[in-house]
């Protein structure tokens, strides 16, 4: 009897839904019920030392137009997201094309640009303000080779710089491993081919390899978008949002609003609006995977 | 390739690698250093004046070992539960055909997109609902179940998507059934992609620093990230020998783990299907 | 339909937890009691004197069987505590900070602790200092006990100072010449010939500016007025004071410069502007020390306090029983142990003889012109309602200001300008 109720795509179906339970269970539990709290907080004033929580409807909305400093916060983090992708993105290719080169001790290299991946991040951040101080290791290095090295997270341009440049290094491991593989990946006999048609190695670059990695770049540069947007502790180890307010970006804002100046309802408003960002903008990558991806598995 | 471009080759790679391995190497020898020497300038790259003072500081001025422990086993219990959930949602979301299917993938991708301040409010007033404040539960529940293992999810899924079908339609006809097939045949040959979820989970486990601040509250419950800016004298100035001792080790044995283990832990997160 | 169920689910979640946002208070139960205290300070020896306070207390009170202190780093204190009680897992009670007692005695979030210490027996609450309990009070009651009222002062190495050929600053206030013009002549030269840093105002770093205060009280000049609704930063007093600090830094190179860390108790510096609390960092010190007073401004002399208060807060489980243990913890007899860590409020205490009972590391005299005068008539580091907002606020809008070429008057309008909104809220 049993048989005949559970057909394939039934049994199948079962079976889906029991794996999948878990991690659904757990989304709902731990991603949406979260998502529409901070929604519906974003609908009020809460004010917590005074323990009042008023429904004042869209007016913390209202206020995100009039907010001179978000405008702020969204430039700088504009200035950090794009810095971040380009450097992280053509550095990990660079360091993977280098290392892809028959030679010896590439292993060697590769273990030492993958290591600062696994070395904890706040210890990570931590030693790098040590170094970035103004008689700190960074221009002390300088000072050997003869250049006065400017103060690095005291200066608005250098600030920024600074804090873009301490999160490629720490992660910019992971994509050179994910575009090693991919060009790995490459069959030898598509670059064979075009050396017999005289192509030169840049040609072949451009025209081979960034076409046969292009799902590989679209995926990192998702990650490295969604990851640029979550940047905290390295803001509040570093610059704490600094010189004047040029490294406060949007998540530090949100930080400094919610837990630093008590307005929780507008902080919730401000998670709203960044999420709201995360998910444009990976709708645009996943959109424009279309035009300029090679090949979609 | 011809002599001076290996040279160039090379010369590139040395440059680069600098910034690399200063900081780990700066942040070992000076924690070693008396503090005065910390901040020589220019600073000494050896330390001269050995010392291990720090060291026995950090484990003196907090329950650090215990801490240690904490971080330890934290990050196993999270390794292995991701493991486990995101390997049959993997599996589930490439192989079985279910009605629904597609839309409960997205829905669940949704989670990968969530910055953890975003969420971090309403999760704790959740968790203190439930009596779980100041225990390790929201440390070790959210990371498996809620939106940290939506990538392991992902990158399980396009693993098993690339993975050949024919042996597990022949596990079907001698009459399998979905569990069986998933356990014995589809997840023997996930190795790389659980290796790389593994260390993917550890590390995000292991370097965990807005909510173990927002969640634990008492000392011996800390985990280690937290515990390192909490070597502060009374008056919050920090102490900057034995913080960077603290941070030697808790970078040390990792990267220790990491250089005998390289290979391994490359090349699974090369042969994961993160390849696209 | 099963996305509707769920959905409809989790609207459910959402409206009970929305709802619990604006719970009311529980019932005051009569069981055991548990309370639990956040504190700043991992120090064992603290750490030792409260749980030792705490197990007398619990031996007369056998209901209580728990006082838990919860150390939370002091970098994130203020930001943890709050984020506790926005998740309705606050404290019983709660360290405050100055910065941030406009906030907590004005939202209410506070039991007012009156009637509790006039209940409690031999407490002597007239017994306080009004300048140290000022800043607690509002609308006539005391929301918090200031157990901790540190006056800045001046440590000095006398080795580096020696070394330069200086004369020290005793050896100056001696010749009554304790003047800033001085200060920084002294520390500049000792900075030259030690290759190490001058003076130090400790905490400051270029971000937290309210430590400045330690310098512009010199000069007359407040960062807003009395009531807190007039910015002071555009005033002339701050604009000489921000003058001859920017000149000091930038001329003199007496104050070492933006992003360089320099730790005076490590031997980094020749003097420090600190609370004289510091003074147990100096107690493996290899260098010769002295305290003193802070130096005399253009408006003559002065002095600066930090202040630290202990509440208990309304929305606890048990806030009786929590403001019953305060007033224990902080009675006459409690008190004069906490002395031993936390200047204390209590004017019988503010003896130079019972001071140096418990402060070994400091000399009488020390303590008498630092400590006593100090706490009697000092200045309290600036605080507002909204303090962390403005604070922020004014980081930003003076960071211009920390550069050799900078326009102070332009600077400071700068920071009013930026304020001004917020000082009127």
């Amino acid at each position: 009897m049993s048989t005949r109720f559970w057909t394939g795509s039934r049994r199948d179906t079962l079976a889906g839904y029991l794996f999948i339970a878990p991690q659904l269970i757990g989304s709902v539990l731990f991603v949406f019920v979260p998502l529409g709290l901070v929604f519906w907080y974003s609908l009020h004033e809460w004010n917590v030392l005074a323990d009042t929580f008023t429904f004042v409807g869209g007016e913390n909305y209202q206020a995100l137009a009039d907010d001179p400093k978000l405008a702020d916060a969204l430039v700088a983090t504009g200035f950090f997201s794009a810095g971040l992708v380009v450097l992280n993105l053509s550095l990990a290719l660079l360091l993977a094309v280098l290392l892809n080169q028959r030679l010896r001790g590439t292993v060697f290299f590769r273990t030492v640009f993958f290591s600062p991946v696994v070395v904890s991040l706040v210890a990570w951040t931590i030693v790098w303000s040590f170094l970035l101080q103004d008689n700190g290791g960074i221009n002390g290095l300088l000072e050997l080779v003869g250049v006065d090295g400017p103060n690095w997270l005291r200066g608005e341009g250098t600030a920024m710089l600074a804090v873009i440049v301490v999160q490629v290094v720490k992660n910019v491991g992971l994509n050179m491993v994910l575009f090693l593989a991919a060009l790995q990946g490459v069959p030898a006999n598509l670059y064979e081919a075009a050396t017999v048609d005289g192509a030169t190695r840049r040609r072949q670059f451009l025209s081979i390899t960034v076409p046969m990695i292009s799902p590989t770049i679209l995926l990192t540069s998702i990650i490295t978008v969604v990851g640029s947007l979550q940047v905290f502790a390295q803001i509040a180890v570093l610059t704490q949002g600094g010189p004047g307010t040029s490294t406060t970006v949007l998540v530090y804002y949100l930080y400094q609003q919610a837990f630093q100046f008590h307005h929780f309802g507008y902080g919730a408003t401000l998670s709203v609006l960044l999420f709201a960002i995360v998910l444009l903008l990976t709708l645009v990558q996943w959109r424009m995977r279309r035009k300029w991806v090679f090949h979609e598995s | 390739m011809s002599r001076r471009a290996k040279t160039a080759v090379y010369g590139v790679l040395c440059l680069l690698a600098l910034p690399f391995l200063f900081p780990t190497w700066w942040m070992v020898t000076s924690s070693l250093k008396p503090v005065n020497d910390v901040f020589a300038f220019p600073p000494s790259l050896w330390p001269t004046d050995v010392s291990f003072d720090a060291y026995a500081k950090a484990f003196e001025l907090q329950p650090f070992a215990r801490q240690y422990f904490n971080s330890m086993y934290i990050a196993a219990l999270v390794t292995i539960g991701t493991l486990a959930v995101s390997s049959l949602a993997g599996y589930a979301f490439a192989r079985i055909r279910f009605k629904g299917a597609n839309f409960w993938f997205v829905v669940i991708l949704v989670g990968l997109l969530i910055p953890s301040e975003v969420t971090i409010v309403p999760l704790f007033k959740m968790f203190d609902a439930w009596g779980m404040v100041d225990t390790h539960w929201p440390l070790i529940l959210v990371p498996i179940l809620g939106a940290p293992s939506v990538l392991a999810t992902f990158i399980m899924r396009q693993f098993f998507l690339a993975l050949p079908g024919e042996l597990e339609e022949a596990a079907k006809v001698d009459g399998l059934g979905r569990f069986a097939i998933f356990r014995l045949i589809a997840l023997p040959l996930a190795r790389p992609a659980l290796g790389a979820v593994a260390i993917f989970t550890f590390l995000h486990s292991w370097n965990l620093y807005l909510e173990p601040i927002v969640f634990l509250s008492s000392s011996e419950m800390f985990t280690l990230p937290q515990a390192l800016t909490q070597f502060v004298d009374a008056y919050g100035g920090p102490m900057w020998d034995i913080q960077l001792s603290a941070a030697s080790l808790t970078a040390l044995p990792v990267l220790v783990v990491f250089v005998i283990a390289q290979r391994q832990f490359i090349e699974g997160l090369a042969h994961t299907g993160l390849k696209g | 339909m099963k996305i509707r169920a769920i959905l409809a689910a989790a609207t459910a979640g959402v409206l009970s937890l929305g709802l619990a946002a604006c719970g009311g208070e529980e019932e005051p139960s009569t069981g055991p009691v548990s309370l639990r205290m956040t504190v700043w300070s991992s120090n064992e020896a603290h750490l030792k004197l409260f749980n030792e306070i705490a197990d007398a207390y619990q031996a007369k009170n056998p209901r209580v069987t728990e006082v838990k202190f919860d150390p939370i780093p002091f970098e994130s204190y203020t930001t943890t505590l709050t984020t506790q009680i926005a998740g309705g897992n606050g404290p019983d009670l709660a360290w405050l900070l100055e910065n941030s007692a406009p906030d907590f005695v004005g939202s209410g979030a506070l039991l007012p602790l009156d009637d509790t210490l006039a209940k409690a027996d031999g407490y002597n609450a007239a017994d306080l200092s009004p300048a140290a309990t000022k800043l607690w009070q509002a609308g006539g009651k005391l929301f918090a006990y200031p157990f901790s009222t540190s006056p800045f002062g001046v440590f000095v190495n006398i080795d580096q100072l020696k070394a330069a050929g200086q004369q020290t600053p005793a050896e100056l206030i001696a010749a009554n010449q304790w003047t800033w013009e001085k200060a920084v002549a002294v520390a500049a030269a000792s900075a030259t010939k030690s290759g190490k840093a001058g003076l130090v105002v400790r905490d400051f770093d270029y971000k937290g500016w309210d430590n400045l205060s330690t310098v512009w009280t010199g000069w007359g000049a407040q960062a807003w007025s009395a009531d807190g609704k007039t910015c002071g930063f555009d005033q002339q007093p701050m604009v000489d004071a921000m003058t001859f600090l920017h000149k000091a830094i930038f001329t003199d190179k007496a104050l070492p410069g933006p992003g360089t860390t320099a730790d005076f108790f490590a031997g980094e510096a020749a003097m420090t502007v600190t609370q004289i609390s510091r003074a147990s960092l100096l107690k493996e010190a290899k260098f010769g020390w002295d305290l003193v007073p802070l130096p005399t401004g253009p408006k003559g002399q002065y002095a600066v306090i930090g202040q630290a208060g202990l509440g208990a807060l309304k929305k606890g489980k048990n806030a009786d029983v929590a403001a019953d243990f305060l007033a224990f913890f902080t009675n006459p007899e409690n008190s004069a142990k906490l002395a031993a860590y936390f200047p204390p409020p209590r004017t019988s205490l503010l003896t130079a003889d019972t001071l140096a009972k418990t402060n070994p590391l400091l000399k009488p005299e020390q303590l008498q012109k630092v400590v006593i005068d100090g706490i009697s008539g000092g200045v309290v580091k600036p605080s507002h309602t909204g303090q962390a907002e403005i604070a922020q606020a004014v980081r930003a809008a003076l960071d211009p200001l920390w550069k050799p070429d900078a326009d102070i008057k332009a600077v400071l309008g700068g920071v009013c300008s930026a304020i001004n909104p917020l000082l009127a809220k």
